[in-house]
Parts: C-alpha cells; structure tokens; sequence
C-alpha cells in the first residue's frame, strides 16, 4: 500500500530553485495525475473528439450556440446558489434574472436574451464559492475523463451536482430523457467549444500536461478573484 | 420635486448614453501612454489582419511590428526561468534566437483565424513597475475575449511583456510548460533546445504542403 501511494505521490526536491518550481506547479500526486492525463487524452483521441468534429461538421452555428445557451441556462440555478453562497447579492440577482429571463423569453433557455437586455452571463461554481470562502485549492487533480481539477474543485463538483434542480424534479421518462439528451449535449458542446485550444496545446506544448495544468489552475485563481473583486452595489447605481 | 425628477433622468440619460459609448471614446484614456500604446499596435495588427494579403504577405507586414513592439527578448528569458542562469552564454544567445521563431511562428499562424477582428480597449491598472491594459477582441461567430496586455517601459520604450487571456499569463504558462519539460528530460538546457529545434522543423515542413 505504500509503495502504491509513493509512486503516485512526485517527490519533493532539495534544491530551492526545484523546490519553488515544485511549489508553483502545486502537483504533488503528479505522477498519477500524469497516468490519468494520458488515459484521458488516448480515449478522447478515439471517442470524444472525432465525435465532437463530426458535430462541428453537421451541426451550423447558430444552432451550436443554442444549445451552449440552454446548456448555460439549465446550470444558471446552480450558479444563482454559488452566488449566494459566495456573498454577492449583486451576481446572484443577475443569475435570477438570466434564469428567468432565458427560460422565457428565451424559448426554455435557447436563446441568451438576457444578454441582450444587460445581463451578461457570468460563472460559477461551488469550487470558487469555496475559494472565495478562503479554502485553498489544495493540490492539483487531472481527473479521468473530465480534465484538470483540485481537491477543492472536485469537491465543489460533487456540491454543484447536488445544487442542480434537475435533481429533486418528480421522477419520470421526461425528465430522464432531457437529463440524457441534456448531458450528453452538454459534453459534445462542451468539448466541441474546446477543439481547437486542445489541439493548439497539444501541437505546441513541448509539455502539454504542464501547460494545462499551469493555465487551469491560473484561470481558477483568476475567476475567484474577479468574483471577490466585484463590489457592485445590489440597487442600481442610478438609485444611490 | 421637477428638480428632483429631472435630475434622476439627466443622470439616466448620461448612464445611457455612457454606456452606449465604445470606452475607446473617453479622452481621458487617451492620455495614458501604455493605453495610447496598446491601441495603436491593435490598430495596425488588426489592418493587416483584415486586409485582403496573402498568409505570407501578412506575416511579411507582421514581423517588423513584433520586432519593435515585443520585447521578445524578455519574455525568452522569463519563459526560460531559472534555467536561464545555468545556460551557457552561448546556450542563451541560440535559445533566443529559437525562442524568436517559435514566438513568432505562434504569433503569424493564427492570424488567418482572426479575420473580421476588432478591439475596444479597457481601463488601465499598474502592475508592479508595468502597466496592465484591458482589451476586449471581437470576433466574428465567436464570443467576445477579454484580454490584458502588459507593457513594459524597461527598456526605455513601451513595449509588450505578456497577455493575459482568461486569467492566464502567457509568459507563465510557457514558462511552467518549459520547466517541466527541462525537468522530465534530464535537466539540461540543451535537451530543450533539441526540442525547440525540431518544434521549428515540424512548423516548417506542414506549411510546405
């Protein structure tokens, strides 16, 4: 059991200079997440991307981005609750909004017309909720199948799963087929939107695990500060 | 209470019209150097980009802006960390010149995807001794891309140190790709020189076809 923990845990370096790079990287299980990086990338390489090509090649734009808008306002609940959970009145209500908008005016979340009416989407989840809580991310995670992550990432994931409303919603055919259609639209969209970065990496990274690694966990950190950056008021600046 | 009244819809008014207004148009972002900067080297990038030249034409117009603008010679040594120091002086000059290519390879290969571009340019904030310029690209058929330019006067004239796209860090995420590299493959600069040689030499023979 030890040496199985050992070899997935990367040693830690002597020299300062290694030891701050070691720091940086934030990766101690990177063994192991290297192990799931390249399971990853081979079954993606044979299933998710040439499916997500072919859907690129079928499917014309402006109905891809339909179906990225209802994707984005079906998770809206989830991110209003991250909102509040985050202390920021002023996001959450715009969430609301967009949620009641889109599902409306926006023909069950097809089209972003909150957008249109000041309303820009914004994201969140319970991995930056918690960030802005001051968790620290912890170390590092690629995850099998589902990309880079953190030990607070993957635990925010788990809470986002149970912030759904899809959820708690009566049991019954319906509803089983939308969260099908619904998930599996949502991974081919989702992968889809990511084809050509992926691919980018992939040919120009000498390293491309590292570079993922390094820009994810820089995104993270970016977006949990932008959120405990915004201080907008929750009235409207013209009533103060 | 007319007053009262009018006042709140002179306040809404310039709201609407302020936010109506592209951030470009406010005189007073001008002023600012690293913005005034930032904004003329989006311009002529952006003119070449939308122009009707050949990939090769475009790339010919490019170089000489990268050249003055780019200070392509910092970001190589921030990319390289600190495996700079243990170069060898003869190490540093190739790794420069390499580094030179690729930056600019990666540079011109994507501007056939940025056809039908434009930018507004944000607000200004100090970073460190640089200032950090927010841009936001417009892109036909895809969503908007906010962006920070960071320039730099080190050298005596403005210049480009890094982008930030998405919250990420251009140089430092290069710089954590070139490590691990180094890192995972003895150590040793020349083993990422090896590589960046061959990098050039598969850039080359696609571009061929």
């Amino acid at each position: 059991m030890l040496t199985a923990c050992s070899s997935m845990v990367a040693p830690k370096p002597k020299d300062p200079e290694a030891l701050a790079e070691y720091n940086e990287a934030n990766d101690r299980f990177e063994p192991l997440n290297r192990k799931m990086y390249d399971l990853s990338v081979k079954v993606d390489k044979y299933s998710m991307r040439p499916v997500a090509k072919a859907y690129v090649w079928a499917v014309p734009v402006p109905v891809r981005k339909s179906i990225g808008n209802m994707v984005r306002t079906m998770n809206e609940p989830s991110v209003f609750f991250n909102d509040v959970g985050a202390g920021k009145p002023r996001r959450a209500g715009d969430a609301f909004v967009r949620w009641c908008i889109n599902m409306v005016a926006g023909v069950g979340g097809f089209i972003d017309v909150a957008k249109y009416a000041g309303y820009p989407h914004h994201d969140n989840d319970a991995g930056l909720t918690l960030a802005t809580w001051g968790v620290e991310s912890g170390p590092y995670l690629f995850l099998p199948m589902m990309g880079p992550s953190s030990i607070r990432d993957g635990i925010g994931y788990g809470i986002d799963q149970g912030l759904s409303p899809w959820n708690y919603v009566p049991r019954g055919y319906g509803l089983l087929t939308f969260n099908w259609a619904y998930n599996i639209m949502g991974v081919i969209n989702a992968r889809a939107d990511h084809l050509d970065d992926l691919d980018q990496v992939q040919r120009d990274a000498l390293d491309p695990y590292a570079t993922i690694r390094s820009a994810y966990q820089q995104q993270r950190k970016a977006l949990a500060q932008a959120i405990k950056d915004d201080h907008r008021a929750t009235v409207p600046d013209w009533y103060n | 209470m007319t007053i009262r009244a009018s006042r709140r819809s002179f306040v809404l008014g310039t709201a609407a019209a302020a936010a109506l207004l592209p951030v470009a148009a406010f005189p007073a972002l001008a002023a600012q150097p690293a913005a005034e900067f930032v904004r003329s080297l989006g311009n002529r990038l952006v003119a070449i980009v939308n122009s009707n030249l050949s990939p090769d034409e475009k790339k010919a117009h490019v170089l000489p802006i990268l050249q003055s603008d780019v200070d392509v010679d910092a970001i190589g040594r921030y990319c390289l960390g600190r495996y700079w120091r243990m170069a060898t002086p003869e190490q540093q000059t190739e790794y420069l010149s390499l580094f030179h290519q690729v930056l600019v390879n990666a540079i011109t290969d994507k501007l056939g995807d940025y056809r039908g571009v434009s930018f507004t340019i944000g607000t200004t904030t100090p970073q460190g001794e640089d200032q950090a310029v927010a841009a936001v690209l417009h892109r036909p058929q895809q969503p908007d891309a906010a962006m920070q330019w960071i320039v730099s006067t080190q050298s005596g004239s403005p210049k480009i140190v890094d982008v930030i796209g998405e919250g990420a860090s251009l140089r430092l995420t290069q710089r954590q790709d070139y490590s691990a590299y180094i890192q995972r493959n003895g150590g040793q600069v020349a083993t990422l020189l090896a590589a960046l040689k061959r990098q050039l030499a598969h850039h080359q023979t696609p571009s061929a076809n």
